[in-house]
């Protein structure tokens, strides 16, 4: 697949701050890519840089693989965080400006409009002011106001935040629908919530540096650190058959609320998850065997407390860091 | 240059289909002619104390003073010799006030004293000193021997003509009472329409900030193409405006002329459309110079003159027509409209800047102040120095600074400025005004991404570099 954006060793600096870092990031055709970190890591300043609203002051962005400028901005939709619509302006009306600003001609753009406005049943509202309409209304309108020129690369800068849940699940039917036609979508966000159903491939930044990437599935495993969880109707009694190996440890016992009870284990290379589970068989009536492997969530976390530093996993200027993986908490 | 356009009719189209303008633009002329119509009416109509006053009359010899006719509104009697019972009178209000002449030839400055038990107006105290003053004038004209006829015909008059040399070895009648008044008129739309339209870009730009529109814009279109098509946009919304005015003018001195034309009133039709014409020549030019409602009132008055159709009117019609058709139009006009948008140019991209820079209306306060000094100065130059001395130094100083020029230029064009002149003040305020837009776009760019703080002008210095 082809890379639709690419930055190389992109910096910015504010002042004294450095807002971002030698960032590298690609992003494919076709794809959604994540691009997670805390608030104030620096995700909407080189969000800025990825769609020519700044410049970076070192390091390079390819569009398609020509230098990124400002014509691009024609193929790139955009929905910044801190988002507004002209209130006085009629639905029709803001849309078909915004259309005309992405580049289409007026014709095109009375088309899409229509075409949009149609698709999610917003007709009847189109001769009316941003004023008179309902917020949920307006939040369609601003999304829609980003991809009616049919852009192949859609930068959703939180494009949950202020968003009801009926419309943030439409507007993730319409990421899913637009990703499936080739659009390539960053998504950047603070929450965890959609990433790991939503995206491809993700990216952590933190203090303005690109602290792991990878694709969601790979990064999950490799931050699997070997703990298993066994569960069982009623707590059971481990007794020696775990000393006697000697190599696999019970970190945690956790009854839940029906009853029944889960321990977690960290196995390691002389104790493989195989024996593990001939042990649990014998001890009672079993009900759940599985790896655990950390959320995206978890690993975020556990990635954004530490002081920033090459991660396991993690690719750093094409490089991956060959590091064993520290324990998950 | 697409986006400045697609910006443009933005600007343009959302302002100008606006219900508040389409309204104001037929409005405001009317408005303002009502305005000033009522001003005028209040002024000379009601403003004087309309009431009977009776006064006391004490003079070292009363009986010449009552002799004479009293001022308007005043009744004369002569005064109790008796001073305290006089003081009395007008405390207990039997008699408004006590006017006491101690010296009857009235050589000293405190030759009279008025008692009353409220404090006189200005117009009150002028009204008697000037009968004082008159009386006793008469009284010194007797006394040399002259009788009333003689002192009347004492009284000379004169009207000054004026005539113009001018370069063809031409002389021209003109008249610089109507070159004053076209003069200030149009400096006077210059001064408002860049507040108001300066103004308007502003807010443009604060609300595009405040809604947080501007980031998805600013990610298709450059700031300076955003800025710059804000302006302009504003600027064709004048534009209209100033059409509008003038078809409206036109309209109303056309509708005017028609409705005299069938009232008919003794007059042949063939002086009725003279006379409607020499109404529309002036009034043309000055539609067309201005768009005014001042215009529309002098239209408004001329066609009313012409269809009273006394002789007299005529005359004064006639008069006015030769120093109309001798002005500079194309001169005037041309300057008009140049420094007009040079300066609504230049102001309006500190306006944009400044609408960029805030968070909030309530801090646009503090960078307003600087911006707006320059405009009301040159304002204040074009009603002093430009109107009595259009072609003194200080007028031609201040006409050739960027910042008063627009202003104060349209001031001195009807009194003739020369083209080296005028080719110099509007270079400079190109020049200056491509700096400025330049400066501006600089904050501007920065400025609408900008949230947070109050920002200060160490911020828009920092922003500048």
């Amino acid at each position: 697949m082809s890379k639709v954006i690419e930055a190389i060793k992109v910096c910015k600096t504010f002042g004294e701050q450095r807002v971002s870092k030698n960032i590298d990031l690609a992003v494919e055709q076709g794809s959604i890519y994540g691009l997670l970190g805390p608030n104030g890591a620096g995700k909407t300043t080189l969000i800025r840089m990825l769609s020519t609203i700044t410049q970076p002051d070192s390091g390079e962005i390819l569009f398609k693989g020509e230098a990124l400028k400002e014509s691009h901005a024609h193929q790139m939709g955009y929905m910044p965080e801190e988002r507004g619509l002209y209130k006085k302006m009629t639905v029709a009306d803001q849309l078909l400006f915004f259309a005309e600003l992405r580049g289409l001609s007026t014709k095109d753009a009375k088309a899409s409009v229509k075409h949009w406005l149609q698709r999610l049943d917003m007709m009847e509202w189109a001769r009316k002011k941003v004023e008179e309409i309902s917020k949920g209304m307006a939040q369609k309108v601003q999304f829609v106001s980003c991809v009616l020129h049919n852009p192949q690369l859609l930068i959703l800068d939180e494009p949950f935040s202020g968003f009801d849940p009926v419309n943030a699940d439409l507007i993730k039917d319409l990421i899913i629908e637009l990703k499936n036609q080739g659009t390539s979508i960053i998504f950047s966000t603070h929450r965890m919530d959609n990433v790991e159903s939503l995206c491809d491939h993700l990216a952590i930044i933190h203090q303005g540096e690109k602290v792991l990437d990878g694709g969601v599935s790979e990064i999950r495993r490799k931050y699997a650190t070997g703990v298993y969880e066994v569960g069982f109707y009623q707590a059971v009694e481990w007794g020696g058959g775990m000393s006697a190996t000697g190599e696999s440890t019970l970190i945690s016992e956790q009854q839940q609320s029906d009853g029944k009870v889960v321990y977690r284990f960290q196995t390691s290379d002389s104790f493989s998850p195989d024996q593990l589970l001939k042990l649990a068989m014998g001890k009672g009536n079993l009900v759940h065997f599985s790896e655990h492997v950390p959320s995206i969530h978890e690993i975020f976390v556990d990635t954004v407390s530490r002081p920033a530093e090459p991660i396991a996993g993690a690719t750093i200027a094409g490089e991956t860091i060959a590091s064993k993986p520290s324990p998950m908490s | 240059m697409k986006n400045i356009f697609v910006i443009f009719k933005r600007e343009y189209l959302t302002r100008v289909k606006n219900k508040t303008f389409i309204i104001m633009t037929f409005l405001a002329p009317l408005l303002m002619v009502g305005f000033y119509a009522a001003t005028i009416y209040i002024a000379t109509e009601t403003g004087d104390d309309d009431r009977t006053k009776t006064v006391y009359v004490s003079d070292n010899n009363p009986e010449l003073l009552l002799s004479h006719n009293p001022p308007a509104n005043y009744v004369l009697l002569p005064a109790p010799s008796d001073s305290d019972s006089a003081l009395a009178h007008v405390e207990r209000g039997l008699v408004h006030g006590w006017l006491s002449v101690e010296d009857r030839d009235l050589r000293s400055v405190d030759s009279a004293t008025y008692y009353t038990s409220e404090t006189p107006s200005i117009t009150e105290k002028e009204t008697l000193k000037e009968w004082i003053r008159n009386k006793a004038t008469q009284r010194q004209f007797a006394r040399l021997g002259l009788r009333e006829g003689q002192i009347d015909s004492l009284q000379s008059s004169c009207s000054l003509e004026t005539k113009e040399v001018t370069g063809q070895g031409d002389v021209q009648e003109t008249s610089s009472g109507l070159k004053s008044g076209i003069g200030f008129a149009l400096a006077f739309m210059i001064y408002i329409f860049i507040f108001v339209y300066g103004s308007m870009v502003m807010r443009s730009a604060m609300e595009e900030k405040t809604n947080r529109i501007v980031e998805v814009i600013v990610s298709s279109v450059k700031p300076f193409d955003l800025m710059m098509g804000k302006i302009l946009g504003v600027a064709a919304v004048g534009l209209t405006q100033f059409v509008a005015w003038i078809v409206l003018a036109v309209g109303l001195v056309f509708g005017i002329s028609a409705l005299f034309l069938n009232s008919g009133n003794g007059m042949t039709t063939q002086q009725a459309v003279q006379t409607g014409i020499e109404a529309r020549t002036g009034m043309g030019g000055m539609g067309t110079g201005s768009g005014s409602g001042a215009a529309v009132s002098m239209g408004g008055e001329m066609s009313a003159q012409g269809a009273g159709m006394s002789s007299g009117a005529r005359d004064m019609a006639a008069e006015f027509t030769e120093p109309l058709s001798n002005l500079p139009y194309f001169q005037i006009l041309a300057v008009f409209l140049l420094f007009f948008v040079g300066g609504y140019l230049l102001y309006s991209s500190f306006f944009a800047a400044i609408g960029s820079a805030v968070n909030q209306e309530s801090d646009v306060q503090q960078f307003m102040m600087p911006v707006t000094l320059p405009l009301v100065f040159g304002f204040v130059i074009a009603q002093t120095v430009a109107l009595k001395a259009p072609h003194g130094a200080m007028a031609k100083l201040f006409s050739m600074i960027p910042l008063t020029s627009p202003i104060v230029m349209v001031v001195r064009a009807p009194f003739g400025v020369p083209f080296s002149e005028l080719a110099l003040s509007f270079g400079l305020l190109v020049l200056t005004f491509v700096l400025m837009v330049w400066l501006s776009s600089r904050i501007y760019r920065i400025g609408i991404l900008s949230y947070g703080k109050k920002p200060t002008w160490k911020d828009l210095w920092k922003w500048l570099r």
